[in-house]
């Protein structure tokens, strides 16, 4: 009953995430780099989520992304449809394994994850984009534009974390231990 | 790790490969249906956000507003005195285009269209637009504004677009400067400048072409090409020399940041 009522609510937070993000614009005093705050609910979701539920998460997620910013012109398409899924799938993998200390009261490692992950798909993106164009262009901004983003869901991790702690009181289940870093 | 683990891996990822083995027609009408679910919460944050903006504009200091005042007066005395000048040339103009025949010639059918969403993504610039195939909307025509060439449409849902803007590398037009017989090709630059107007790079010219900063950049009209012959693009801000050929740096003469308001060409008149 709770992984569906998680499930449901990682849903609907994914796809309001995606809203805001289309909604906020780039943040010009850190050269254009955007809030990213799908990757970061991603590996919160993975590291709670029982696995097939993280599975079905990272497939929603990836689709959703990269239906969000599949960008075809003139009949060329730069990062095909799926990517995004199989780029879920390793970083849900991953926060898998970070589950067993997560129900220790580690919750920690959910900043790196979400940073690693977030700066990981931009540059992934970026990559994708110069083999594509066969160019590679290395600017001062692409290094801000990938890395700011990671660091600003380090930022916001956390909070995340306490506002759904906080929220978890409200719902039937059992209390998990937290650790205090 | 579980047997049931590893099956929904591999289904998952088995559907992500089918997926990125499709069409590029079959992927932009998945994102187009996709963008028809979108539309009603794209245009709920549109909404939201111009009330937002107009609360925050009201908010005004009483000095703020006397300057504004003062400023705006002065703007209209200008607008008054420009008015009548121009009433004068578009009367000539209006008698010179009878006697061409260029209403005929070179008059667009314009759709008028809103932008509800811009530069969603990192990478790429696009913005997207209210208006769909249920309007007459079809892929690859031109989007312009009265002050020049803004882009063109790409995946196109039942009320909604997507409009690749000039200042995105991948948007390639053919392009001319104004008072030469220099052509090549216009494209936007990789990553952008986000707080400046953008920059545009006009390749394959002359080594030695005779190419002034100032000067008025417009599109070429290629056959069978998208965007028609004489749309304004912008200006040359500067001529670069290379070992094989001349590239002029452009400035677009529209501000894409802050435009809301374009027009999509759907056909000629």
């Amino acid at each position: 009953m709770k992984t569906a009522l998680g499930l449901t609510l990682t849903f609907s937070g994914i796809f309001v995430a995606f809203l805001l993000q289309e909604a906020l614009p780039p943040v010009h005093a850190i050269h254009g780099a955007r809030f990213i705050f799908v990757t970061m609910i991603f590996c919160y979701a993975a590291m709670v989520l029982p696995f097939p539920a993280m599975i079905a998460v990272a497939l929603y997620t990836g689709l959703l992304s990269d239906l969000m910013y599949l960008n075809i012109v003139s009949s060329r398409v730069e990062i095909a449809l799926g990517w995004s899924i199989v780029f879920f799938v390793i970083v849900g993998c991953i926060a898998q394994g970070l589950q067993p200390g997560l129900h220790r009261g580690h919750w920690w490692p959910l900043i790196p994850l979400s940073a690693v992950a977030t700066s990981g798909y931009l540059l992934l993106q970026f990559g994708m984009i110069s083999l594509r164009r066969e160019e590679f262009v290395f600017q001062e901004a692409v290094v801000w534009r990938i890395l700011a983003p990671g660091m600003l869901a380090a930022l916001f991790s956390p909070l995340l974390y306490l506002a759904i702690e906080w929220l978890n009181r409200f719902f039937p289940g059992e209390p998990k231990r937290v650790r205090g870093y | 790790m579980k047997k049931l683990n590893i099956i929904l891996i591999l289904a998952v990822v088995g559907f992500a490969v089918y997926l990125s083995t499709l069409t590029p027609m079959e992927m932009q009408g998945i994102q187009a249906r996709f963008l028809s679910f979108l539309s009603p919460f794209l245009r709920t944050g549109t909404a939201v956000q111009e009330q937002l903006g107009s609360v925050g504009a009201g908010l005004k200091t009483l000095d703020e507003l006397e300057a504004e005042n003062r400023k705006l007066n002065e703007q209209n005395r200008e607008l008054l005195t420009t008015n009548n000048l121009l009433r004068e040339t578009e009367a000539e103009i209006n008698r010179l285009r009878l006697a061409l025949e260029y209403r005929e010639r070179s008059v667009f059918r314009l759709l008028p269209a809103r932008i509800i969403a811009r530069d969603a993504s990192t990478w790429w610039s696009t913005v997207k637009i209210n208006r769909g195939f249920e309007d007459g909307i079809d892929v690859d025509q031109p989007v312009l504004t009265d002050v020049g060439l803004v882009g063109k449409t790409t995946t196109v849902a039942k009320n909604e677009s997507i409009v690749v803007l000039i200042t995105d590398e991948t948007c390639r037009v053919g392009a001319k400067i104004e008072g030469t017989r220099e052509q090549g090709i216009l494209s936007g630059v990789r990553v952008q400048d986000s707080a400046g107007i953008g920059e545009l790079q006009l390749n394959f010219l002359s080594k030695n072409a005779a190419v002034e900063p100032g000067q008025k950049v417009y599109t070429a009209g290629v056959s069978n090409g998208v965007f028609p012959s004489g749309i304004l693009i912008g200006a040359v801000k500067e001529f670069r020399t290379r070992p094989l050929d001349g590239q002029a740096i452009v400035e677009p003469s529209v501000d894409l940041s802050r435009t809301e308001d374009v027009f999509v060409v759907v056909g000629a008149k």
